[in-house]
C-alpha cells in the first residue's frame, strides 16, 4: 500500500479493526521508524480519544468511586472536611509567615518557614488520608462481620508460608476477603479473586492488590447464591484481569455445606 | 448524544502533576484521576458493554491498569486523559469481543494500543472544546450510513468486513462508508486545529 493508502485507516488501527493484512503493514512501517506512519497513527489515536467525547451521559454509581479506590488498597473520604482542614491549616501557616514576616522582616527566613508549613500540611493530610481510608476499610468490615447470615471459610492455616486469611460470605450483602503475608503482586500482575460454584467454572470477583505490609482486603458486593458456592479462590493474573483463572489459585477457602 | 456535564471535568486543564503524583503512589492521585475520568470512562464502557455491573467491573480494571502501568508512563511528555480513555474503550471491547465468540481478535493486539509509550508528544489540550465541538459538527454532517459505520467500529470494534455482515451490505460499500465518513472527520478537525 502507498502512504495516501494508508493515511486513510490510521483511524482504523488506533481503533484495532484492521484485517490482520492491513495492519501488519502499518506495523512494518512503525518497526522501521517510518515517521509519516508514527505521526498519522498518533493523530489518529487523538481523534479516537476524542470520539469518548460523543457517549451519551451516563452516572456511574457512587459505589464505584470507593470500589476503584479500594482496588489501590486506598479509600480516601468522599467528604470535604480533609480539604477544609487542609485550607485552614494552609492559612494558619500563612498567618504565622505574615506575623514573622513583620516581626523580624527577613524574607528569606519567612519562605522556609512557609516550605515548612506546607510540607507538615502535606505529610498531616496524607496520614489522615491512610487513617481515614484504614477506618473506612474497618467500618466496611465490622458491618458485614456483624451481620448473622455471614458464614466465613479460613485458608492458609497451619501452612508455614503465607499467605493466610478469613473470607466472609454474605447472601445478600456479597464477599469480603481478608488476607496477610500476602506480598503485592509483581509488576504487571494483579491478584483476581474467583467465586467457585459448585458446578461449573470459577466466576470473576474483581481484582486487587495488597499493600506494602502484605495485607489484603477485597470486597465483592451485591448478592451472592451461597447454597450454590463451593469456595472462593484467589489467583496471581494478569493485571487486567481475566474471565478464567490462568494459574493455578494459591487461596482456596472452601465454604462448609 | 454529546452532553456537556460529561466533558466538563474532561475539558479542564489537565493538571501537570497528576500523572506525576500517580508514580509516586499517592492515594489522593488516583481518587482526582477518578474525578476528572471516572464519569466519562464509565459512560464510554457502558455504552459498549450496556450492562451496568460489567461495566462497574471494567472501570475498576481501567484504573488499576492505568495504575500498575503508570511507572511506564511519561509523565513530562505523556496525554494523561487520552491514554484513560483507550484504556477503558479497549477494555469494553475486549469484554464485548470475548462475549460475542469474537475470539479470532486477540485481545493482545488491542493491548499494544493502550501501551502508555503510545501517547507522548500528543497536543497537551487535544480534548479541547473547539476541537470537540469540531468533531460534533463533522459528526452531524455525516450521513446515517457513514455515521453508523463510525460507530461500530469505535462502539463495538467491528472491522470492516464484521460490519458488512452484519448490515448485509457489500464489502466495498462499507469501506467507502468509512473512508468517506473518516475523511470528513479529518478535513474537520483539521480545520479546527489551524482556526
Amino acid at each position: 500500500m502507498t502512504h495516501e493508502e494508508l493515511r486513510e485507516i490510521y483511524e482504523l488501527y488506533a481503533l484495532g479493526v484492521l484485517s490482520p493484512e492491513e495492519k501488519s503493514e502499518i506495523d512494518e512501517h512503525l518497526e522501521r521508524g517510518c515517521a509519516e506512519c508514527g505521526a498519522g497513527v498518533r493523530r489518529a489515536m487523538e481523534v479516537s480519544a476524542m470520539f469518548a467525547t460523543l457517549t451519551e451521559q451516563v452516572n456511574p454509581p457512587k459505589r464505584l468511586r470507593k470500589r476503584v479506590l479500594a482496588s489501590i488498597g486506598a479509600q480516601p473520604a468522599t467528604s470535604r472536611w480533609t480539604s477544609v482542614w487542609a485550607i485552614a491549616a494552609a492559612c494558619l501557616a500563612i498567618a504565622l509567615v505574615i506575623v514573622g514576616l513583620k516581626t523580624t522582616g527577613d524574607l528569606d527566613e519567612a519562605r522556609h518557614q512557609l516550605r515548612a508549613s506546607n510540607e507538615q500540611r502535606d505529610e498531616a493530610q496524607r496520614e489522615l488520608l491512610v487513617s481515614r481510608s484504614q477506618l473506612s476499610n474497618v467500618r466496611e468490615a465490622l458491618q458485614f462481620l456483624n451481620e448473622p447470615e455471614t458464614v466465613q471459610a479460613t485458608f492458609g492455616g497451619g501452612k508455614a508460608l503465607p499467605p493466610r486469611g478469613r473470607v466472609f460470605v454474605n447472601p445478600s450483602r456479597g464477599v469480603l476477603l481478608l488476607a496477610s503475608h500476602l506480598p503485592p503482586a509483581p509488576a504487571g500482575r494483579t491478584y483476581e479473586m474467583w467465586v467457585v460454584p459448585k458446578k461449573g467454572n470459577p466466576l470473576p470477583a474483581g481484582l486487587f492488590q495488597s499493600d506494602a505490609q502484605g495485607n489484603a482486603m477485597h470486597l465483592l458486593a451485591g448478592p451472592v447464591n451461597r447454597a450454590q458456592t463451593a469456595a472462593i479462590a484467589v489467583s496471581e493474573e494478569p493485571e487486567s484481569g481475566s474471565p478464567a483463572p490462568t494459574t493455578k489459585p494459591f487461596i482456596v477457602a472452601p465454604l462448609a455445606d | 448524544m454529546f452532553l456537556l456535564p460529561l466533558l466538563a471535568a474532561v475539558l479542564l486543564k489537565e493538571d501537570p502533576d497528576l500523572a506525576r503524583r500517580l508514580k509516586n503512589r499517592d492515594p489522593q492521585a488516583m481518587a482526582d484521576l477518578y474525578d476528572r475520568y471516572g464519569r466519562i470512562t464509565f459512560a464510554l464502557i457502558f455504552r459498549v458493554v450496556r450492562n451496568e455491573a460489567v461495566a462497574e467491573d471494567l472501570v475498576q480494571e481501567t484504573f488499576l491498569r492505568v495504575w500498575n502501568r503508570v511507572h511506564a508512563f511519561d509523565h513530562e511528555k505523556g496525554a494523561l486523559g487520552p491514554w484513560v480513555l483507550a484504556v477503558a474503550r479497549n477494555r469494553a471491547i475486549d469484554y464485548l469481543r470475548s462475549a460475542e465468540g469474537r475470539l479470532e481478535q486477540s485481545a493482545l493486539e488491542l493491548e499494544k494500543l493502550d501501551q502508555p509509550g503510545l501517547f507522548v508528544n500528543m497536543e497537551n489540550s487535544i480534548l479541547n472544546l473547539d476541537r470537540v465541538r469540531a468533531l460534533r459538527g463533522a459528526f452531524e454532517k455525516l450521513t446515517p450510513n457513514q455515521r453508523l459505520v463510525l460507530e461500530l467500529a469505535y462502539y463495538e470494534g467491528l472491522s470492516q468486513t464484521e460490519m458488512a455482515d452484519r448490515l448485509k451490505q457489500p464489502l466495498g460499500t462499507v469501506k467507502t462508508w468509512v473512508r468517506t465518513a473518516l475523511k470528513l472527520l479529518r478535513d474537520e478537525l483539521g480545520e479546527a486545529a489551524v482556526a
